[in-house]
């Protein structure tokens, strides 16, 4: 579970001889990098607030022990969106003793802007030029040392996917750490703003609170760019007032002389010193694009891009159909077979075959059970997917095609990330839902996974409807829930006051995604997903336990009764099931077996034998759209906050009671 | 305009406050004697009887006090400078391959050797360019400004190239985060793909390739490269340290 980022950064440092920081782009291979260099025992990290990680592990180079943080992947440091103002605000908390900026070589214009950045802030830095293989082959050659000069850091070509150079690079760093800072590389932007530099570093050079004891050089540059952070700082400094006005003046002439806000002008200068420098240390060959790259574009050109994009959700979802069935259908099998008759025999020696054994039983036997038949099987197989089309760069090729989609309903492209986790479960693609920026977009993408099937409720169309009813009708209810999921967030987007924001977002190469970096964010991605839902599905198994062992469970079908039978047409037992099923959405299918055959007899084993197609049909669709489980409603409370939580939870109840009471109408006529 | 070498109101003087002005009425600042020393590059004093030999030769009225503004024959007059230094800074950065932050200072001293005759087979050299390499339109032969033609970048076809002329957007924030892109007033795109029915654009700026919403594509005003040789391309790659700045008006072109 993330912890405090100050403590953990503080932690860190006491505990190491020596720490590095790895900065760089969004999908330059900084993860690749860091999964090299680090074991499983990462940690991670945030500030109280702020939902961007910082990732913390420690690791051994020679002798040393080295703590190593992952800034998050940006395209700049500062407080203009929350992953730059965390990789900025970890990178001053920890004080790393260097940081190593991992560049990507096919883009280094680009990516040396925050290079530039970390050497204002004065820090020292290792250049890790990465990708130099894909670099060459298109036709890009580095001139490595003569960018070492230039910015007065080590370089190291490295191909991070296949662990090469890394060993080099850890070296180099280990050597610029314990050597003395070296000299400030001679890098200067234009007359205009250096004369302005110079005047507030003057004016900050007798001062010794300066913020993160960072160089005056350094805290002139953040005045100047007015940044919030060490402007607050200055509004409290004491007899700091020369120093505002002076700042306020800096700023003026700036403007005066360019036209333009200091800090877009400094934004202006960077990237051109970032361009000179790319200009000179790289020698392109005039080379045809390569056919990875035209080939690649396809799934973005307009005539192909949506095909492809069909062809590959189907191809997911027969990967889970099939590849999530048989995991299911052998782990439970094992379970029940090995495991199970094991862990029976402590409960029955301890507390007999009483009340107590057997509704602990429900949660320690039958609750790890369907842990590992929907969670290991569906859940792990989908973030092993998630994470393969991310390493591929194809879902921002989803976001491009979908943009206009996601558009009608307020949403932009990245949007389609989340829902796409939503498939496998709703709890961590509500916290991916992070990713987007404003909370009027957050609540919209929130309610559409709600609406989305996660693999619990795939499970129970899949083992319900389609054994019973047919393929076709499974397709259907997936239909109606994509259409509804629509429809609604076009409501909400109508409805709710506010407005979209627009996207932006860079499109990636092809990238051939490494299997230890697909594995490793596959298990984090599990290891979380498993931390929330373990206690709830042991907790929900073992009330829902004491509930049927005691009788209690009936109770409850009475009240029932009206809207079961009376709207849905389903059998009471069977709406029961749909209550009890808010502790774990997988279980429906199974404690409605259990329950009709209490009732009818053991020839309920099979659903057919008291519910019609019909009513298995409505009873999965009821159970697909109405509230998520109890592990949705609490991420959504703490993510949105409590209120939004109740009214998407009562609104997904409303919605489904309608949509059931439709479907048993329109079924009724198929059925006359 | 002569006169009598012990002044230091030569004629390169003149017209240097005379560019001044017209720049910064094209801006719609105010002109005063402060704004023009700055870019003439002489002190205030020299600055206000430069004005008032101005005023005196019916080029510059007074029409506020302190504030001096260019009569119509003035502004023609203005117009030609601005057209030889716009011109020069072509010839500067295309034929002589000078730095781009170079050449607004050699043209500043090139401009005032041009004879008609020498301004014209330049023009013809250079092929009538519309604007000089910052971006800066150049007044035809009547003085008229045809400002570019700009237009939302949204509007766009596939295939094209473009230049960011300005970004309309209130929030500073949103400007900042294209400009960590790259994505500021003066960048180079390449209008790569247009999703059909309203959907994003796919630009590439140097070696990044983004998608834009339409909405995001709506902001950014860009012109269209009509005339561009293929050498400014590459060089608008290296531009200077003074970045990538054709609206940069007073001090960088």
């Amino acid at each position: 579970m993330p912890t405090s980022c100050h403590g953990a950064l503080r932690e860190l440092r006491a505990e190491v001889q020596f720490s590095l920081a790895l900065a760089g782009n969004p999908n330059v291979g900084k993860s690749s990098i860091f999964n090299r260099l680090t074991g499983m025992g990462v940690a991670t990290a945030n500030y109280p607030g702020k939902t961007v990680e910082v990732q913390l592990a420690e690791t051994r180079f020679g002798d040393r022990t080295i703590g190593i943080i992952d800034l998050p992947g940006t395209y700049a440091l500062g407080g203009i969106s929350e992953d730059q103002w965390v990789a900025r605000q970890a990178l001053l908390d920890g004080r790393p003793d260097v940081v190593i900026l991992v560049l990507d070589a096919t883009n280094l214009a680009r990516n040396l802007y925050l290079g530039l950045q970390i050497l204002d802030l004065g820090v020292p830095m290792v250049v890790a030029l990465n990708i130099v293989d894909q670099a060459k082959a298109r036709g890009i050659q580095v001139h490595t040392e003569r960018l070492a000069e230039i910015l007065g850091s080590p370089v190291v070509p490295t191909v991070a996917t296949r662990g090469l150079g890394l060993d080099r690079l850890m070296a180099r760093a280990v050597e610029s750490a314990s050597r003395p800072a070296p000299l400030p590389p001679r890098l200067r932007y234009s007359v205009d703003v250096e004369t302005a530099i110079a005047k507030l570093e003057g004016a900050l050079a007798s001062r010794a609170d300066l913020p993160y004891d960072l160089s005056p050089r350094a805290v002139a540059l953040l005045l100047l760019e007015g940044d919030p952070e060490v402007g607050a700082w200055l509004a409290g400094a004491e007899g700091a007032d020369d120093l505002v006005r002076l700042r306020d003046e800096m700023v003026g002439v700036l403007r005066d002389l360019r036209g333009e806000d200091a800090g877009l002008l400094l934004a202006r200068e960077r990237h051109g010193l970032a361009g000179l420098i790319a200009a000179e240390v790289e020698r392109r060959e005039p080379r045809r694009s390569l056919v990875a790259d035209r080939l690649w574009r396809l799934t973005t050109a307009p005539l192909t891009g949506l095909p492809l994009l069909g062809l590959v959700l189907a191809g997911i979802f027969g990967f889970l159909f099939y590849v999530g069935d048989w995991l299911s259908t052998g782990l439970s099998a094992v379970w029940t077979a090995v495991a199970s008759p094991v862990i029976r025999w402590p409960f029955h020696a301890l507390f007999g075959d009483g009340l107590l054994s057997r509704t602990l039983l429900w949660g320690f036997d039958a609750g790890i059970n369907a842990m590992l038949a929907v969670g290991i099987p569906y859940v792990l197989t989908f973030y092993v997917l998630l994470a393969l089309l991310e390493d591929t760069g194809y879902l921002n090729a989803v976001a491009f095609l979908t943009d206009q989609v996601m558009h009608k309903m307020g949403l932009h492209g990245r949007a389609v990330i989340p829902l796409v986790a939503g498939a496998g479960c709703s709890v961590p693609a509500i916290m991916g839902t992070r990713v987007l920026g404003s909370m009027r977009e957050r609540v919209i993408a929130s309610t559409l996974v709600v609406l989305t099937p996660c693999s619990a409720r795939t499970a129970v169309i899949l083992g319900a409807v389609s054994l019973t009813a047919g393929w076709k009708p499974a397709l259907a209810i997936y239909a109606i829930t994509f259409t509804l999921a629509l429809l609604t967030g076009i409501g909400m987007h109508r409805l709710m006051p506010g407005r979209g924001t627009g996207l932006v977002m860079e499109m990636f190469p092809f990238r051939r995604p490494g299997a230890l970096a697909i594995l490793k964010k596959t298990w984090y991605r599990f290891r979380d997903f498993t931390v929330v839902a373990t206690p709830i599905v042991l907790g929900g198994s073992i009330i829902l336990g004491g509930l049927y062992e005691t009788g209690l469970l009936w109770k409850l079908a009475v009240p029932l009764r009206p809207i079961m039978e009376g709207w849905l047409g389903i059998p009471a037992v069977a709406g029961l099931t749909l209550i009890v099923a808010i502790l774990r959405k997988e279980l429906a299918l199974q404690l409605l077996i259990t329950l009709a055959m209490v009732q009818y007899g053991p020839q309920a084993s099979s659903l057919l034998s008291f519910m019609r197609p019909d009513q298995i049909v409505v009873y999965a669709l009821v159970n697909t759209i109405y509230v998520p489980c109890v592990a949705t409603i609490a991420i959504l409370g703490r993510e949105l906050g409590w209120r939004r939580a109740a009214l998407i939870s009562t609104f997904t109840v409303v919605l489904a009671l309608l949509v059931g009471g439709a479907a048993r109408g329109v079924l009724a006529l198929f059925h006359a | 305009m002569r006169l009598p070498h012990s002044s230091p109101l030569t004629d390169e003087v003149l017209e240097d406050c005379l560019q001044a002005l017209y720049r910064l009425e094209g801006q719609g600042r105010p002109a005063t004697a402060g704004e023009v020393a700055v870019f003439a590059r002489i002190t205030p004093a020299i600055a206000s009887q430069a004005l008032d030999n101005l005023q005196t030769r019916g080029l510059v009225q007074n029409g506020q006090p302190g504030c001096p503004s260019l009569t119509g024959d003035g502004r023609r007059q203005a117009a030609g400078i601005l057209r030889r230094h716009r011109l020069s800074e072509r010839l500067f950065a295309d034929i002589l391959g000078l730095p781009w932050d170079r050449v607004h200072d050699e043209a500043m001293r090139f401009e005032h050797a041009l004879t008609p005759e020498a301004e014209a087979r330049l023009a013809t050299l250079l092929n009538n360019p519309e604007t000089c390499p910052h971006g800066g339109p150049i007044p035809d032969l009547d003085g008229r400004l045809v400002p570019p033609a700009s237009r939302p970048l949204d509007q766009v076809v596939a295939g094209t190239r473009v230049w960011v002329r300005q970004i309309v957007e209130e929030e500073t924030t949103f400007l900042r985060y294209l400009a960590s892109l790259g994505l500021l007033p003066g960048a180079e795109l390449w209008v790569e793909e247009v999703a059909p029915f309203g959907g994003p654009l796919l630009v590439q700026v140097g070696d990044a390739r983004y998608a834009l919403g339409r909405e995001v594509a709506a902001k950014i005003l860009v012109r269209e490269e009509r005339s561009a040789p293929a050498r400014q391309r590459i060089r608008s790659r290296r531009r200077g340290r003074h970045g990538a700045g054709p609206e940069d008006p007073v001090k960088g072109d």
